[in-house]
């Protein structure tokens, strides 16, 4: 099913502003949608107001074309999945999965048979007559999402369904939940605080702050063309370099003149508008190369060097104090206490006019 | 304290296992398992006076009640109960509490009031504690502490108005007794005090589990009796024996609200084998007060169980 959010807002009684604002967002058939930001930036406000949880301010909710506004939440062909799995403490698990059934008064054989159905898929055929506080929290993912699933819902809503897991887990769960996208293939709604979730799981992410959709694309969008200083800071880990400077004479001079950036023959284009006015550049710590084209290098004093196995993450500082992070390949020798020449892949490097907060090319 | 083969100074316990086998440790090389720190002798002898205090404390309870249960069954007592050493066992007070007097219809009476205080306290509790906790409404907060500021004038202060409600609402609904006038008294109190106590439960149970239910299709009703009823139900069920219990502990409201002897609870129809001369038959009053005392602690072994897997059950997260 589609869904569309048309020019949504919504305010909270008793407050002064608006959590959201002028909200439009197109979701697709079979998308896997991940809702990322911040907390606090109404990420899950805007999940409670597709799920009917929440009522919505202004502006049209569409299912289908169908406007959904004032449609009780148990008529909009939806399931959810809580970030604390709100499981019915006392009931059994099959008796969890088949609630949704039962209150729509199915046939007794036919809830029987889609919370087999739904056991099967998720391995849980054999704590089905187990209450949920006898079994493990992974478990208790699976009969959450069970009971999501046995309503055959057009949209699934997921609201943090892994940050209660510890971290082997949440991987393990973040492929099953792929895995079962795919066969079911039916459209997911999640909404999340962790990148690592949105850039693995999502065939499209919508990144929020402060109420506002600051960039909607694939996975690769956000991480490679960020559309504005903040996508670029919160997107990556560890997160991208943000340099000020100035663009004097065709070149990205930072601030404390200790860093010089030649811009290729495309970005040029883009940045001749901004001679002689304040532009941040952004460089990805793995974009980091040893001489690079126009020769345009800078020196490092390293503090740090955490190793990861496959990489090595550098904490570094320029002479007069900027931190740098640079992350180079494992087996590469590097060591703290020690200074380094560095220089730039010039095609990755982004650059953002500081006054608006927007790319530039 | 190692055993004694290590060549240190044996001592006092050990010494005095030696003499007496009774004193002996069953493991002599017991591990220490405690997760305190061993005692002091400081500790010992605090701990020594602690026990002693609880024992006394203990005695100061217990004593009157098997005072009272033995003389219940003393045969050699009659009219004023006397401390004495002779026993017999005997039913008769207790035949005399069931054929003389109207205990029957007091016991009739107390649960009549007891069970609808708690059907009713229960019932409305459900509601206001739910309400609460759930939803935000206009004079929410002040209503709330209208209901705890209430709570701090004692009932009996409005026994006036109570005489006067009940003779408003008596010439309205004729069959509207003095009894019933108790148990509106009794729930009142109890409907208030709980509405407190049953909202910190059910804040304490998440509202995702109200939500969850919503988009399962349950009615605001429905979320109540299905879900949290049922998760709620240890407090409910502490509330409902608290209620239950009342009215066969009160003597004071029935004692000048109810008129006729025929229509007293318990704690006021015993009170009559003690006060009057006419009526004195304190060993029939320790028999009544023996039997009142079976059904609750009945109702509380039953419950007990309930009650207390039903706190550890609560829980929903990991």
């Amino acid at each position: 099913m589609k869904v569309v959010l048309k020019n949504i807002g919504k305010k909270y009684e008793g407050r002064e502003e608006f959590t959201l604002k002028n909200i439009n967002l197109e979701i697709e058939e079979q998308e896997f949608c991940v809702i990322l930001g911040p907390s606090g930036c109404g990420k899950t406000t805007m999940l409670r107001m597709i799920a009917g949880l929440n009522s919505i301010t202004e502006g049209d909710l569409l299912f289908n074309d169908k406007r959904m506004n004032k449609v009780a939440p148990k008529d909009r062909d939806i399931a959810m999945v809580f970030q604390s799995y709100a499981l019915y403490p006392h009931m059994t698990v099959y008796e969890n999965m088949a609630f949704s059934l039962t209150m729509r008064k199915e046939r007794k054989s036919l809830i029987d048979e889609r919370v087999q159905e739904a056991a099967k898929v998720l391995q849980m055929e054999e704590n089905l007559y187990v209450k949920p506080s006898d079994i493990s929290g992974g478990q208790r993912q699976r009969v959450a999402l069970g009971r999501a699933m046995v309503r055959n819902p057009k949209v699934f809503l997921m609201d943090e369904p892994l940050s209660n897991l510890d971290a082997k887990l949440r991987e393990h769960m973040r492929v099953e939940l792929i895995r079962l996208h795919k066969q079911l293939g039916t459209t997911t709604i999640y909404v999340t605080h962790d990148q690592t979730e949105a850039m693995t799981m999502a065939s499209k992410i919508v990144l929020m702050d402060d109420g506002i959709i600051q960039q909607v694309g694939k996975p690769d969008d956000l991480y490679m063309r960020p559309k504005n200083l903040f996508v670029a800071a919160f997107i990556g880990s560890p997160s991208m370099n943000i340099i000020k400077g100035k663009i004097e004479q065709g070149r990205f001079i930072s601030d404390n003149r200790l860093m010089m950036i030649t811009p290729t023959k495309t970005h040029k284009e883009g940045l001749e508008a901004f001679e002689g006015k304040s532009v941040s550049a952004g460089i990805r710590p793995e974009r980091f190369e040893s001489g690079g084209e126009y020769g345009d290098t800078f020196n490092v004093n390293v503090d740090v060097v955490e190793m990861l196995g496959k990489e090595k993450i550098l904490y570094g500082k320029l002479d007069d104090g900027k931190e740098l992070i640079i992350s180079t390949p494992g087996h590469y020798k590097y060591q703290g206490g020690e200074r380094y020449a560095f220089g730039y892949d010039l095609e990755a490097i982004h650059y953002f006019d500081q006054e608006t907060g927007e790319r530039i090319n | 304290m190692n055993n004694s083969n290590n060549g240190h100074k044996k001592t006092f316990l050990e010494r005095m296992g030696e003499k007496f086998p009774f004193f002996q440790r069953k493991n002599k090389n017991k591990l220490y398992l405690s997760d305190r720190q061993p005692l002091t002798l400081q500790g010992k002898i605090g701990l020594g006076i602690a026990h002693l205090v609880l024992i006394l404390w203990a005695v100061i309870i217990i004593w009157p009640l098997y005072q009272m249960v033995v003389s219940a069954f003393n045969g050699l007592q009659d009219g004023y109960l006397v401390l004495n050493r002779n026993f017999e066992f005997s039913l008769k007070h207790f035949e005399y509490l069931f054929n003389e007097t109207l205990y029957l219809a007091w016991v009739r009476n107390t649960l009549f009031i007891s069970i609808s205080t708690a059907l009713l306290t229960l019932l409305f509790v459900s509601f206001t504690g739910y309400a609460y906790s759930r939803y935000r409404f206009k004079g929410r907060k002040s209503s709330l502490m209208a209901i705890l500021l209430i709570q701090t004038i004692p009932v009996f202060a409005g026994i006036t108005a109570f005489f006067t409600m009940h003779s408003i609402l008596s010439s309205i609904f004729p069959y509207f007794s003095r009894q019933m006038m108790l148990i509106l008294i009794y729930s009142g109190g109890a409907i208030a005090a709980n509405t407190f106590i049953l909202k910190g439960y059910i804040d304490s149970i998440s509202t995702e589990l109200d939500d969850a239910a919503k988009i399962d299709g349950c009615s605001n009703m429905q979320i109540y009796r299905l879900i949290i009823m049922p998760v709620a139900k240890p407090m409910l069920m502490i509330i409902g024996l608290w209620s239950f219990i009342g009215p066969f502990m009160d003597f004071l409201m029935p004692r000048v609200l109810l008129t006729s002897p025929r229509s007293y609870t318990l704690a006021a129809g015993l009170f009559t084998l003690v006060n009057d001369f006419r009526t004195m038959n304190q060993p029939a009053f320790a028999a009544g007060g023996l039997l009142t005392a079976i059904p609750i602690v009945l109702l509380f072994v039953s419950l007990q169980g309930q009650l207390v897997s039903g706190l550890s059950k609560g829980s929903v997260k990991g």
